[in-house]
């Protein structure tokens, strides 16, 4: 804990011509963070995961001296996208190509005509009485990320691909992006936040994504994270969805030591949808944590939320799903599943899904299974003349297709796909 | 083709078959009739190789091979097809991808070129028609939402894809109309040639009214304990088994 508060001062000091009103905002996150620690055991929300990896990180926050020289390639790219390109915390505008509609604005403006969006008080996703200390934690030290805004009535032709590769790192660094996606009236948009990790020192990214969407917009929004095995992850996403507007998210995680994501969705209007799929593909030691809350605080909305992991050697996972329902409200439609697929006896999934309903009029369901390799697929599929090995592939495949076949980007599909097959294929060898 | 001597086997240890011959000869189509519990399935498991099942004497060769040490896939790319008596349905698994997959295995165990996609439509087209199956459900999962008899005419279709030297038909009747049995029986009926053999495990005598077997078989307490023609089977039919036990 020591090297937050070493890097707080240091941050304060090489920022100390920051306006006063966003100094004067780390300075009150970073006393609420200071307030809390990091999560432990005790807290109910958070006991599955152990944060010592962050505890003990004595990660040095990024700097613009940290640009390692730009790669001739660009790790990652999806075909057919714009492109926004973060490395090791620094944006590249040269190297991005936004369409002209689309606003990209510096933090500080951003933060000037939105302060409410930099609250980092989250009670709902933390332990009770007290905020996520993850958020607060961004919120001090928020260096890199962007907010980017849609304007109403656009519909982009390509999706918005994100990528923010950390690499060449001589020390161990930390992050802590903070991106705003804010989708107008009518728009459509796929929005790609793509995390991607290639060094053998570890490093710590703790992101906040809020996203807004507003009224008949529509958004599809998919995370991508191939951090590298020696990171520390945390992820927080919010989403607002306005009246009748429409979202799809798509969660994909390979790395990562360790990774813990809050997801948090509200309806804050009537008549939305939201289809929200993960899946998680972990081995090692790897460890993942999911949280996901989906408040129903409208009527008439509509969600659907499919969450997948494969966990093969000491991998473990956690998913806690929580739907709430809020009193009086009416028409609300949620499911929720959680499936996982266990490869190998010592890997551990803790699944805890919950509905919290308060209203009378709603459909609900939920579900969580966690089983092995179905045998008789698997001989089945080898009394064709399919080998072990293959036919485990294709069952593996077959688990995780439905979160794959839910991205609607075809491009995008066809690479997630593909890093699926090939890290299945490597965990299966 | 398929030579069993004095094959004693089970599963998870415990004898089912004891002491059970049978040859069968390429062109041959072999009817085993019985009870439940008398051993039929557990001979089509031994042929096949599935797990937990094992052989404590006797031999099985195929081909002249003795196949006991072979996994369920070597058998399968020898010529050994089983037609599951309850196909099993794998999420996410699309049934045209697996049937690709499964004759380019074979394929390339012969030594000859893969069968690329579109080729391979081209193919599963003209099998789909043999067995009265509409095209979507080449874009399922395998025997995902399938209805009983539609699950039997896919494993129909996958023998009549891989071509296999021998079909085991395990309870391929069961389940099915009088119509999608007509079907079925005509799919294997065209399919029969003089270099390929068929076991049919059965209960009834129904199936085997479309299929002309050369041999039916009557096993009882995992022995056969009587061979005969066509007549054994209505025989059965009209007295049932108790008449054969010792």
């Amino acid at each position: 804990m020591k090297y937050f508060q070493e890097q707080f001062d240091a941050l304060l000091e090489y920022r100390s011509d920051e306006d006063n009103a966003l100094r004067d905002l780390r300075i009150r996150a970073f006393n609420d963070f200071k307030e809390t620690g990091l999560p432990n055991k005790k807290w109910e929300e958070w006991q599955f995961t152990d944060f010592s990896l962050i505890e003990k990180g004595d990660f040095r926050l990024s700097r613009e001296k940290d640009l390692p020289p730009i790669p001739k390639n660009i790790p990652g790219r999806i075909p057919n996208t714009y492109l926004i390109f973060i490395i090791n915390g620094h944006y590249q505008p040269k190297l991005s190509e936004v369409p002209n509609e689309v606003l990209i604005s510096t933090g500080l403006e951003h933060f000037q005509s939105n302060p409410k969006l930099y609250s980092f008080e989250n009670k709902s996703v933390g332990v009770s009485g007290s905020s996520n200390p993850f958020v607060s934690l961004n919120t001090s030290m928020m260096n890199s990320g962007l907010p980017i805004y849609i304007p109403s009535n656009l519909r982009l032709s390509k999706p918005i691909q994100i990528i923010y590769l950390t690499t060449e790192l001589s020390d161990a660094l930390m992050n802590h992006p903070r991106f705003v996606f804010h989708l107008g009236e009518r728009s459509e948009a796929t929005i790609i936040e793509h995390y991607i990790g290639s060094t053998p020192i570890s490093y710590f990214t703790n992101s906040v994504t809020k996203i807004e969407i507003e009224s008949n917009a529509h958004l599809n929004h998919v995370l991508i994270q191939e951090d590298s095995t020696a990171s520390s992850l945390t992820a927080n996403t919010d989403y607002i969805l306005h009246r009748e507007s429409e979202l799809n998210t798509n969660s994909i995680s390979l790395g990562g030591s360790l990774y813990r994501h809050n997801i948090k969705l509200n309806f804050k209007e009537k008549g939305s949808s939201a289809n929200l799929n993960g899946l998680s593909l972990i081995e090692n030691k790897q460890h993942h944590d999911q949280h996901v809350i989906v408040d129903h605080s409208s009527n008439a909305c509509h969600s659907n939320q499919l969450f997948k992991y494969i966990l093969s050697d000491k991998a473990s996972g956690v998913f806690n799903g929580k739907v709430v329902v809020k009193e009086k409200t009416k028409q609300t439609d949620a499911s929720q599943s959680n499936k996982n697929l266990v490869l190998s006896p010592s890997a551990l999934m803790n699944a805890n899904p919950q509905l919290e309903i308060y209203a009378d009029d709603v459909k609900c369901s939920h579900g969580s299974t966690t089983g092995q390799i179905d045998h008789e697929a698997l001989f089945y599929l080898r009394s064709r003349g399919l080998n072990k090995k293959r036919a485990m592939e294709l069952i593996v495949e077959g688990f995780a297709g439905d979160v794959i076949q839910s991205i609607q980007n075809l491009d995008t599909k066809e690479y997630v796909n593909d890093k699926v097959s090939l890290a299945l294929r490597r965990i299966l060898d | 083709m398929l030579s069993i001597k004095n094959l004693h086997a089970g599963v998870n240890g415990k004898a089912i078959l004891k002491g059970l011959n049978l040859t069968i000869n390429p062109g041959e189509l072999h009817a085993i009739m019985g009870r439940n519990g008398s051993g039929k399935s557990t001979l089509a498991n031994i042929i096949t190789g599935r797990d937990n099942y094992e052989i404590f004497s006797g031999e099985v060769q195929f081909n002249n091979k003795n196949i006991h040490e072979m996994s369920p896939e070597e058998r399968a790319l020898e010529g050994i097809f089983m037609s599951f008596q309850y196909p099993v349905v794998i999420p996410g698994v699309n049934n045209t991808y697996f049937l690709r997959a499964a004759l380019n295995a074979q394929l390339k165990h012969n030594g000859q070129d893969e069968v690329n996609a579109a080729d391979f439509m081209r193919l599963i087209r003209e099998k789909l028609k043999l067995v009265n199956m509409d095209e979507k459900y080449l874009s399922r999962a395998v025997n995902d939402g399938f209805s009983g008899g539609e699950k039997k005419r896919n494993e129909i279709l996958q023998m009549l894809t891989l071509e296999p030297k021998l079909s085991i038909l395990d309870e391929t009747d069961s389940g099915l109309d009088i119509d999608a049995l007509k079907i079925v029986a005509e799919g294997v009926n065209n399919f029969r040639n003089s270099n390929r053999s068929f076991i049919t495990i059965t209960h009834y005598q129904r199936l085997l009214e479309y299929m002309e077997p050369d041999h039916i078989h009557i096993l009882i307490d995992g022995k056969i304990v009587k061979s005969g023609k066509i007549d054994l089977a209505q025989q059965i039919e009209k007295k049932g088994y108790s008449w054969l036990e010792a």
